[in-house]
């Protein structure tokens, strides 16, 4: 629990899991202050797309082997175009992280100068992993398109 | 002798010596240990897997192939030395199987290279593997395993092919095309 202690806006989804919602300019302070108290493992960060909203929310995920505990700082951004700054300065997996939520979600990290392509090569369209993005008609309108090798 | 016979028993010996590229995608490469160790022991048929493309006989394409990997694919069979056979192994090769609907993975193998023998399943068993293996020696006896020949000879349809699936656009194909197909 000393996560809950550490921060007043700090909510108990479950056991041993911890929710922390704020904005994107305190979020680096929060994971500097949770480093130093005892959450040494930076876990992931992942991307959801909420279309209604128009918001893209992305979870830092932390885990402190010392108190058992898994803590999620959550902070929501506009989909149209919101930058946030890089937090790859703290831990340098995040750079990766970072990369790949560029690359699938379309969000620009501030100061992260590695967003190049990733797994997708020379990608030309949407990001993927947005959900205005058409999987179903796009691969009709691609794979399935490419011809057969003809035997003459 | 003629150049004919000198081919045919060329066929008879590699038949039982075939090297395979341990080139692993997608989970079939998690049904190749059993295979390849004590339990069904393929090398009884003269099969071994080995670590370079240059001394490999056999491609096996273990599944569901990302369009990253399919330009890996392509580096690795052209690596490789004439007479060559691919196998596609498992539905993902086949249709797509299960990512039918994937933005990132190839549908159909035989339009990017040309596949000799197709094992279906989701994921065959061992017997299966083995199955088509000895299936594929048969094949090469009566001198039918012809797929490298195919891929000198429709090169450029090849080559268009997987330019399509690379570039993720298939109206910069028209280019591609007149294009001498490199």
């Amino acid at each position: 629990m000393k996560a809950m202690e550490l921060f007043s806006e700090a909510k108990e989804i479950k056991k041993g899991r911890i929710r922390i919602e704020t904005t994107k300019d305190k979020v680096e302070e929060m994971i500097k202050k949770l480093k130093n108290n005892g959450y040494e493992h930076f876990v992931m960060l992942s991307c959801i797309d909420w279309i209604k909203d128009g918001k893209f929310e992305l979870v830092y995920h932390m885990w402190s082997y010392k108190y058992k505990e898994h803590v999620m700082i959550s902070i929501k951004i506009n989909r149209d175009g919101e930058t946030v700054p890089t937090m790859s300065h703290l831990f340098p997996q995040i750079e990766t992280y970072e990369r790949e939520i560029h690359e699938m979600f379309g969000v620009e990290f501030e100061g992260n100068k590695r967003l190049v392509s990733f797994v997708l090569e020379g990608w030309p369209h949407m990001p993927p992993m947005r959900k205005d993005f058409d999987t179903e008609k796009f691969v009709k309108e691609h794979y399935y398109k490419i011809p057969e090798v003809k035997e003459e | 002798m003629r150049q004919e016979d000198w081919s045919k028993l060329a066929r008879i010996m590699s038949k039982r010596s075939l090297w395979m590229v341990h080139f692993c995608t997608g989970c079939g490469a998690m049904e190749m240990p059993p295979v390849l160790t004590s339990r069904y022991d393929m090398e009884r048929f003269g099969m071994i897997s080995m670590a370079t493309p240059r001394q490999a006989d056999v491609l096996l394409v273990t599944g569901y192939l990302a369009v990253k990997t399919l330009k890996r694919l392509v580096q690795v069979y052209e690596q490789m030395r004439d007479p060559k056979y691919v196998v596609g192994f498992g539905s993902c090769t086949i249709n797509g199987g299960m990512y039918w609907d994937s933005y990132n993975t190839i549908k159909d193998l035989s339009k990017y290279m040309p596949v000799d023998i197709y094992i279906a399943g989701c994921m065959p068993r061992p017997e299966a593997i083995i199955d088509a293996f000895l299936k594929l020696m048969d094949m090469i006896d009566k001198g039918e395993a012809t797929g490298w020949k195919k891929y000198h000879k429709y090169y450029k349809q090849y080559k268009r092919n997987q330019k399509m699936a690379f570039s993720y656009r298939l109206d910069e194909v028209k280019d591609i095309e007149e294009g001498d197909g490199k």
